[in-house]
């Protein structure tokens, strides 16, 4: 029942991802953060097997921070997205695979430009303008399909994003109240209420 | 040698290693010289038999499962409580544990006491959740001997949620919440044996958690005095007790405070019963 | 060539029997049957699965018979090491923590036995612990479990326990009382479990040692 959303704008990359948590037919929690900043212009959204999604995220949070000790720089959208589809594949090919599925989205600190990226645990790896993971795809791709354009304002994004939500509202018989709605821009990570 | 920060990692030509593969045979050898270098010995996961098979996860899960021929069975079924208040925490469980339909024992302490100022809760295998908390007990007293302050509940948590995930898929079977008063107030996690680990202010764990739910969420606020949160908490396993024929047993109740756990009470269900039958039910007029 | 044919590992058997044990104000009470069966064959009739150890603590071993003699094989090594370690005896309480320990090593290819161990505590007092396979154990003042574990535990709960009966005052049997409720339960339970049987042995532990009865049960 888990939803990841995420769209490119002109200069930033909206993403949503609900915020329940549940087992079994038990909702476990409301309100949880279903991602990761991997640096301060990339962002990290999972969803997938239990414990495999935060043990999985931390470590490439942890990877990507290191690099950046190391290099005195940060890695770029593509260069996070590459890094993670190798780990991803190789994990897939051991005993025990990473069940983990992925968007990740971030900024070219200097120009702006946003680049989004879709992963799943197959390693996978497609750059996208907009992006769903999970039932979500079935509703709001073609919402998505249906009205983004290059060069969306934050105001249209955040508009699109709340068509896509309705939809599902409406649709989806999954009960999803909550969803954690982030803007990834050159300024850096933020959280905003829609 | 002198303490200095480990930060030696960084000189290491590989890069941070994930816990994910520790469990698998291939990677136990480079896994554990790993830990010599990277962490101190304490801190190295405990050793396994693993029977000299093809596939020993099967072989459990088949030894386990009612079709074996002699089966193994585990004792399970529970019901735990525990939230977050005003005044703290309370944590209450039931104390039945059951091997399929026989109670083998109505005197289960399901909170295990890790140390004065932690609390975990047992609820899924009894033997996984008593091994692997004393496990975290011992781990916890190493942290404060090294670093003369007592470790948070964030941490402690996260250390059990990293033992046991290392051993996901191996058959291991606990549901537990972890909860004490550290530096930044009253705190409470839940973790379990998939190694997910969860912080919020309410959880319920157990065969007999959504009657619990059922009970605690129509009557919790987090502005409930500490006398009406020990009611409720009583109240919601009572009636998990009630509804769930693999909970029953005692109630027993703990008070997390800011100067450790209190126990507050350990009450026979069949007394609940006759007490809470005397009572009216309350008023539902709004 | 003939078709596909499923090999499974199977380490397991049941080789029946029922053991107890009662813990009194300074004695402790552990006895089992001595049958020993495989399905509907008896394979012997005095096969003994309680075990007297060196630190006069007293395990009854119940499930498969090889597990348990494997089992007490590695607590007697751990015995004798924490001897030449320690220069002292391990006391009842410790060793019942390093029986689950011991069990826990195993969490993955479990041995095969439900124990349950007598002895007396640090202060001389009787104390009882009871097991699963994989090392869950808990601190009682009698338990019962095996082939008839279900038919003698709810006996030992009414009369050692006193369940269910009003107006009765709890207190701890005497010893002689102890035996002959055990004699009771073995007798019955040998009437209603095809696997108790033949004999029961019965260790009494006080603190001047350990000593041990052998009676009759019914051979059918």
């Amino acid at each position: 029942m888990e939803v990841l959303l995420g769209i490119t704008g002109k200069d930033f990359v909206l993403t949503a991802s609900d915020a329940t948590v549940a087992r079994g037919i038990v909702v476990q929690k409301r309100g949880e953060d279903k991602s990761r900043a991997l640096n301060k212009h990339n962002l990290m959204l999972f969803t997938g097997e239990a414990g495999d999604t935060t043990q999985f995220a931390e470590y490439i949070q942890c990877n990507t921070q290191l690099y950046r000790m190391r290099n005195g720089m940060d890695l770029s959208t593509k260069a996070v997205a590459s890094y993670v589809r190798k780990e991803l594949a190789t994990s897939l090919r051991s005993r025990n695979p990473y069940t983990v599925n992925l968007l990740i989205g971030g900024v070219d600190p200097k120009t702006g430009t946003p680049s989004l990226y879709w992963l799943d645990y197959l390693s996978s790896s497609v750059k996208l303008n907009y992006a769903a993971h999970g039932y979500a795809s079935y509703f709001c791709m073609s919402t998505m399909d249906r009205y983004w354009k290059e060069g969306l304002s934050l105001d249209e994004a955040v508009n699109l994003l709340k068509k896509c939500l309705e939809e599902l509202k409406v649709r989806f018989i999954g009960n999803l109240p909550k969803f954690v709605v982030k803007v990834t821009d050159v300024n850096g990570i933020r959280e905003i209420e829609i | 040698m002198e303490t200095t920060a480990t930060l030696r990692f960084l000189d290491a030509p590989a890069s941070i290693a994930a816990f994910k593969h520790a469990a698998s045979e291939d990677d136990i050898e480079a896994t554990a010289s790993a830990c010599v270098d990277m962490a101190p010995r304490e801190f190295a996961h405990p050793t396994f038999d693993i029977p000299a098979i093809n596939n020993p996860v099967e072989f459990l899960k088949h030894q386990t499962s009612v079709d074996a021929k002699n089966r193994i069975k585990i004792q399970h079924g529970t019901t735990t409580l525990a939230f977050k208040f005003n005044h703290g925490v309370i944590v209450a469980v039931d104390s039945r544990a059951t091997g399929g339909s026989y109670i083998a024992s109505q005197t289960v302490k399901k909170v295990i006491e890790i140390n004065p100022y932690l609390l975990g809760t047992m609820a899924g295998g009894a033997a996984d959740c008593s091994y692997w908390e004393r496990e975290l007990g011992r781990r916890c007293r190493i942290y404060e001997l090294n670093n003369k302050e007592r470790i948070s509940v964030a941490a402690a948590s996260k250390l059990l949620a990293n033992m046991v995930y290392a051993y996901k898929g191996m058959g291991l079977s606990m549901g537990t919440m972890v909860t004490g008063w550290d530096k930044t107030g009253p705190q409470l996690y839940y973790v379990d044996s998939d190694g997910q680990r969860l912080k919020a202010d309410l959880f319920s764990v157990g065969s007999g958690s959504t009657y619990a739910y059922g009970v605690l969420d129509a009557g919790y606020k987090p502005d409930l005095t500490p006398a009406e949160a020990i009611d409720l908490a009583r109240r919601s396993i009572f009636y998990a007790t009630y509804r769930d024929a693999y909970s029953g047993g005692f109630v027993s109740i703990y008070h997390v405070k800011e100067d450790g756990w209190e126990f507050i009470s350990r009450t026979d269900v069949n007394d609940l019963y006759y007490q809470y039958a005397a009572e009216p039910k309350p008023s539902l007029a709004a | 060539m003939g078709g596909n044919i499923e090999h499974r590992f199977s380490p397991y058997t049941d080789n029946g029997g029922t053991t107890l044990a009662i813990a009194g104000e300074d004695f402790c009470v552990v006895a089992g049957d001595t049958r020993q069966s495989e399905g509907y064959l008896i394979n012997a009739r005095y096969s003994p699965k309680v075990y007297h150890l060196k630190n006069n603590a007293v395990l009854a071993t119940g499930g498969m018979h090889a597990d348990g003699v494997a089992l007490v094989k590695r607590i007697g090594q751990n015995l004798d090491w924490y001897v030449h370690k320690h220069e002292k005896q391990m006391s009842a309480p410790a060793l019942a923590q390093m029986l689950s320990t011991i069990l826990y090593s195993k969490r993955f290819f479990p041995y095969y036995v439900w124990n349950t161990l007598g002895g007396l505590d640090e202060n001389g007092k009787g104390c009882v612990f009871s097991y699963d396979p994989v090392g869950n154990f808990e601190k009682q003042h009698w338990s019962c479990s095996g082939s008839a574990g279900h038919l003698i535990q709810p006996f030992l709960d009414n009369q050692i326990g006193h369940k269910h009966q009003s107006n009765v005052e709890h207190h701890l049997l005497p010893l002689d009382q102890v035996l002959k409720i055990v004699k009771d339960a073995f007798n019955g339970a040998t009437e209603r479990d095809i696997y108790t049987g033949d004999f029961v042995e019965i260790f009494i532990i006080t603190k001047d040692g350990v000593t041990v009865q052998k009676h009759d049960l019914k051979k059918d």
